[in-house]
């Protein structure tokens, strides 16, 4: 079995006095879609931020392909090769479509390099290049979605980590959002993502890990959690 | 009504784009502050004074012209503001509101003294420039022609800088969204670091441009950061060029203001546009509804 290119151990975070995670572990191997399932405030947005340094971990480790990288600062992350979708689809919305996918390659200091990989984007994402000249407010949600996924692209990253990618869309921009996902898994990406939308993100997840109030609950392949009866009844609603 | 002649109109208008640049340049700067860290600068205009005594001192002692004074001033305010977000502002950024209103206030406070110590509150003035340019019937007066060009070429230079390069593009992403904007890669606090640089070199150049068309004493930041809250109001509160519409705007109608009824109502001017602007578009000219 290949090495883990993401390793979480026992990580334990709170929010001020509250602690909302109790010591989650997780892996996601070069390769891998992997999914983080759970109710709302399990903790898995949670898991994410202390992963690329948006929230401090007060226990455990991260190391990414070796390397300990527990609570580095969240601007050092994407040099490091993992780059992160926010829930929410945030863009910068009084910025263009192009210089919001340009703030994606910031670390590339060659103005000639961070053209080239707009235009990678652009190729990948046509409606994009379309709208490059419009303030990314003016989009719909599911161009919104894109433009966060293609800003993650930028830096050409190993890992690309999503925080529900699908949320709120309309079901044709689902759609095209998930094969975009398996167009990244094809271009040899590795894929973290937390997803509400259980059934569909399992299906196309290699494996999955299912958190409850901040602990591990399950972990297992995509179809053999699928298939199983407490997470359906638990996650899945019904079942 | 000689008021009305064309001539005499368009002489007003010229020296309220002028007064108005200056203003934008001013508040243009504590728009930026305002807009990336949602900290409110009262020593905005002891900053500008800053620039104002500088121009002064090396003209009185180096004979220095101000226009010169400008490339020794505006870079070593620039370090000052940059090192004063790193040691005081930095702390209370992410603090309520308050906490750095008053902070600011304090360093307003310790400023004005401090300048009353050295300068007393003798009123200062660097008169290099005299006379009008004549165009046409028009006379342009010389030191307000020069210091409303100025602030115009330093503001528009600073509006392209954010607009075009990858660093300002970085500052409008961090107003927008620090968090995702660090997750770009961005280091938040260098940029923050930066924009106060920035913004205090405009406060400090504004100054310069002041030193030669007003006299100046320690005390005199209070009507100008008035004006300035106005003007970040009247433009959209963060938004920078909104600013610089805000502040043009205010010069201009102060400038008709003064020449129609009187200069004395040309002081409620800034807070009776603002009351207009705020009831046709509550967010400002430039104003976008945040959550
Ligand atoms: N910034 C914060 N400050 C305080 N508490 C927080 C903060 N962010 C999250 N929490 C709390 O931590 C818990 C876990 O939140 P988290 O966002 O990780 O959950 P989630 O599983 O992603 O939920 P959702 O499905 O709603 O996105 C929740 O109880 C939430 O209220
Ligand atoms: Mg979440």
């Amino acid at each position: 079995m290949k090495e883990p290119l993401l390793t979480v151990h026992d990580m334990e975070v709170s929010y001020g006095a509250v602690q909302v995670l109790f010591g989650v572990s997780l892996e996601v191997r070069a390769g891998e879609i992997v999914c983080i399932i759970g109710p709302n405030g399990a903790g898995k947005s949670t898991v994410i931020k202390a992963v690329i340094g948006l929230v401090p971990a007060q226990k455990g480790q991260v190391e990414f392909d070796g390397q300990p990288i527990t609570n580095s600062p969240a601007h050092e992350i994407p040099a490091l090769g993992i780059t992160y979708v926010p829930q929410g689809r945030i863009v910068f919305a009084q910025m263009t479509v192009a210089d919001n996918l340009e703030m994606g390659a910031f670390l590339k200091r060659d103005s000639h390099k961070r053209r080239e990989a707009v235009q990678a984007v652009f190729d990948q994402f046509p409606r994009l290049y379309e709208r490059r000249n419009q303030p990314a407010g003016k989009l719909s949600g599911g161009e919104q979605q894109m433009l966060a996924i293609g800003r993650a692209l930028m830096m050409n990253p190993r890992l690309v980590i999503l925080d529900e990618p699908s949320l709120g869309l309309s079901p044709k921009y689902v759609d095209l959002i998930y094969e975009k996902l398996l167009d990244l898994k094809r271009q040899g990406r590795t894929l973290l993502m937390v997803e509400q939308n259980a059934a569909r993100a399992l299906e196309l997840s290699d494996r999955g890990y299912a958190l409850e109030l901040g602990h591990n609950r399950f972990a297992d392949t995509g179809a053999k959690l699928l298939a199983n009866e407490d997470v359906r009844r638990m996650y899945l609603g019904g079942a | 009504m000689e008021l009305l002649e064309p001539e005499i109109l368009l002489q007003m208008l010229i020296n309220g784009l002028l007064a108005g640049a200056l203003y934008a340049l001013l508040a243009g700067g504590l728009n930026l502050i305002f807009g990336v860290m949602r900290v409110i600068n009262i020593a905005h205009a002891e900053f500008m004074l800053i620039g104002a005594f500088g121009a002064y001192v090396l003209f009185n002692v180096f004979g220095l012209h101000p226009l010169f004074s400008l490339l020794i001033i505006v870079p070593i305010i620039f370090v000052v503001g940059y090192y004063f977000q790193r040691v005081l502002i930095e702390r209370v950024v992410d603090r309520p509101m308050l906490t750095s209103l008053l902070a600011t206030y304090g360093v307003s406070i310790i400023l004005i003294n401090v300048g009353l110590l050295i300068f007393s509150s003798d009123f200062k003035s660097v008169p290099v420039l005299q006379g009008s340019f004549l165009i046409g019937d028009l006379a342009v007066s010389k030191p307000r022609a020069v210091a409303g060009l100025v602030s115009l070429v330093l503001s528009v230079g600073v509006y392209l800088f954010l607009d075009r390069t990858r660093l300002g593009k970085a500052v409008r992403a961090v107003s927008e969204h620090a968090q995702v904007a660090q997750i770009c890669g961005i280091d938040v606090r260098q940029i923050r670091m930066l924009t106060f640089g920035m913004a205090a070199a405009m406060a400090g150049a504004a100054g310069v441009m002041l030193s030669i068309i007003y006299s100046f004493w320690p005390g005199s930041g209070v009507d100008f950061i008035q004006k300035c809250f106005a003007i970040i109001i009247i433009g959209g509160m963060g938004n920078f060029v909104g600013a610089l519409y805000g502040g043009i705007l205010l010069g201009v109608v102060e400038s008709f203001v003064g020449g129609f009824i009187s200069t004395q109502w040309a002081e409620a001017v800034a807070y009776l546009l603002l009351v207009t602007v705020l009831l046709v578009r509550p967010t400002g000219l430039k104003g976008v509804a945040r959550a």
